[in-house]
């Protein structure tokens, strides 16, 4: 692992100055070790590097370029959303680092390693619940550790009673609801405590308001804990309210068209989303993605006719 | 709700049996009425011959059913789960299934001997041609439900596993078996009732059991005693696909209702 501390104390610092409002981290705490505040977390070092992905869906029949020549790098503690019309090829992007798919070209290296496949290191949410049905909420949630029988219960009683799922241990997933069903899934991703988390539209299925709480919960967690959490999504306002940085990715063939810094406050609630800040990104992530969703819609379309 | 239930399944046999006195006053007279049946009931539920048919038919199924589960499900959720494996038996399997129970007799009359035992104090005999026609009516909706129930698994539950840190064994032992489970389960009620089926075939022409003594009812012109044995055959068919049912239903207490 490389250190880049000068780098990582330049970036934070600046963040700090510009953005963030509390007082005990004005207070000082600028070089990136800090107990104090959230942000002074990020380290800055990269933990993953994504380096002239493409990956080519059946290359030698219908060819469908989802990702091409994309390069990105995640800082370690990092919160990134990738925002991208549907069909751009930002869940691609997400089963390479996770270890499913093998790119056609290019490399994922996490900690300066190649993915070769999936590890327990970098945790996975999907964008329908993948909670296993026949297993309880209890034993969902001892799923990873258990698999190296290193299972923790009181970590476990812990995060289900952070997560208001305490009483629950017995009950199977269909028993629950959407928001608690996807609770449980982050449970049990963080039992297992990764350092990557991947996110893929985990709350697309969720309506507005248990949307936004699960939003607010994840960031609470995030803030907690030393993570590195790249989350997908389609909603603008989601993308800008949860990152450190939004990429935005173009129609397919994907590539990254632009990238957000977004700096507000944190902690952040729900509150941030009237600001006007807030609405100035919006206003930018918007237009940024507009046209890349009308292409997006024009080439479905078109497949709809050929197909 | 549960007394209207279990009215309207009293109603279905009741029809049932209004059907087969209607036919019996319209139809052929050669088809015995129920009160005709009944008699013979009452005399066969006192002959030991009507008990011994019953219980070495009932042995027969069950033990041709247990060997088809233990081979079926490791088979089945095995070439599921493995694309070579698969590869290596699926069409040989394919090609043995679509053959009926009656074109396996002769083969299994050269092929299959009759095993006699003896514990000392009782022997007795087994007929290993009409167990292994029994075993297929088993083995066959076994295993293609394993299969489906593997297929018909959302990969992203492995991935899911593999992302939390499972190797590939556990993978199948927390993902795949469980998840295939109550497709497996249907196939094992289905495999009960088909095995009830090939067995009365077997037995009407090799012997023994409540298809031989349906069968020389017949060739003895004792007619009501035909509907004696194929009741029976109905109900023992019917009562140990219930238990299958309820047997399997409480292995899947996370299947929203697995006896429906």
């Amino acid at each position: 692992m490389s250190e880049q501390e000068s780098d990582a104390d330049a970036r934070i610092g600046s963040r700090l100055q510009e953005t963030d409002g509390h007082e005990e981290l004005r207070d000082g705490h600028r070089n990136g070790d800090g107990e104090h505040g959230e942000r002074a977390r990020a380290t800055g070092e990269t933990l993953v590097e994504i380096d002239d992905l493409t990956k080519i869906y059946d290359p030698d029949g219908a060819h469908v370029t989802a990702v091409e020549n994309l390069d990105l790098d995640i800082g370690d503690n990092e919160f990134v959303t990738v925002l991208g019309p549907s069909g751009c090829g930002k869940s691609t992007l997400m089963e390479c680092i996770a270890g499913y798919l093998e790119p056609t070209d290019g490399e994922v290296l996490v900690n300066g390693d190649p993915v070769t496949g999936p590890d327990p290191s970098r945790g996975v949410v999907f964008q329908s619940n993948r909670l296993f049905p026949w297993k309880t909420i209890g034993q969902n949630a001892r799923f990873g550790p258990q698999m190296r029988n290193a299972v923790d219960d009181d970590r476990i009683r812990e995060l289900l009673d952070e997560t208001g799922l305490s009483g629950f241990e017995d009950s199977y997933p269909h028993e629950l609801s959407g928001g608690m069903q996807q609770r449980a899934e982050l449970v049990r991703l963080l039992a297992n405590d990764p350092d990557i988390m991947l996110m893929d539209e985990p709350f697309s299925g969720l309506d507005a308001m248990t949307k936004e709480l699960m939003q607010e919960m994840l960031l609470d967690i995030w803030e907690e804990e030393d993570r590195t959490v790249l989350f997908i999504t389609h909603d603008v306002a989601e993308a800008i309210f949860l990152a450190d940085r939004v990429v935005v990715m173009t129609a397919r063939p994907g590539q990254i068209k632009d990238v957000i810094d977004v700096d507000i406050d944190r902690p952040r609630d729900s509150s941030v989303l009237t600001s006007e800040a807030f609405n100035e990104y919006q206003e930018r992530a918007s237009e940024l993605i507009h046209d890349e969703a009308e292409r997006a819609m024009e080439q479905k379309q078109q497949e709809t006719q050929e197909g | 709700m549960e007394t209207a239930k279990w009215a309207k399944r009293s109603a279905s046999i009741l029809g049932l049996l209004a059907i087969w006195l209607a036919v019996g006053v319209f139809g052929p007279q050669t088809l015995p009425g129920p009160i005709a049946v009944a008699d013979a009931f009452a005399g066969y539920v006192q002959n030991p011959v009507y008990w011994n048919a019953i219980v070495l038919s009932t042995l027969r199924v069950l033990g041709a059913f247990t060997i088809a589960v233990l081979i079926g499900v490791p088979l089945g959720l095995l070439i599921g789960w493995n694309v070579v494996v698969g590869d290596f038996t699926y069409p040989a399997l394919e090609l043995v299934r679509p053959i009926p129970p009656i074109a396996w007799i002769p083969f299994t009359i050269l092929v299959l001997p009759s095993i006699a035992f003896s514990l000392g104090f009782v022997g007795f005999e087994i007929n290993t041609g009409i167990l292994f026609i029994t075993f297929l009516g088993a083995f066959f909706p076994i295993l293609l439900n394993s299969i489906a129930g593997v297929r018909g698994i959302d990969d992203e539950y492995s991935r899911a596993a593999h992302s939390l840190g499972a190797a590939d064994w556990q993978t199948f032992r927390h993902v795949i078996y469980p998840g295939a489970l109550p497709s497996v389960h249907t196939g094992m009620v289905v495999g009960m009732g088909l095995a009830w089926v090939n067995l009365v075939a077997a037995e009407m022409i090799s012997g023994g059991g409540l298809g031989f003594m349906t069968w020389s009812a017949y060739t003895g012109g004792s007619y009501p005693v035909i509907f004696v044995g194929m009741i029976t055959i109905g109900v023992l068919g019917y009562l140990s696909s219930t238990i299958v049912r309820y047997v399997g239903a409480s292995q899947l207490p996370w299947m929203e209702d697995a006896t429906a």
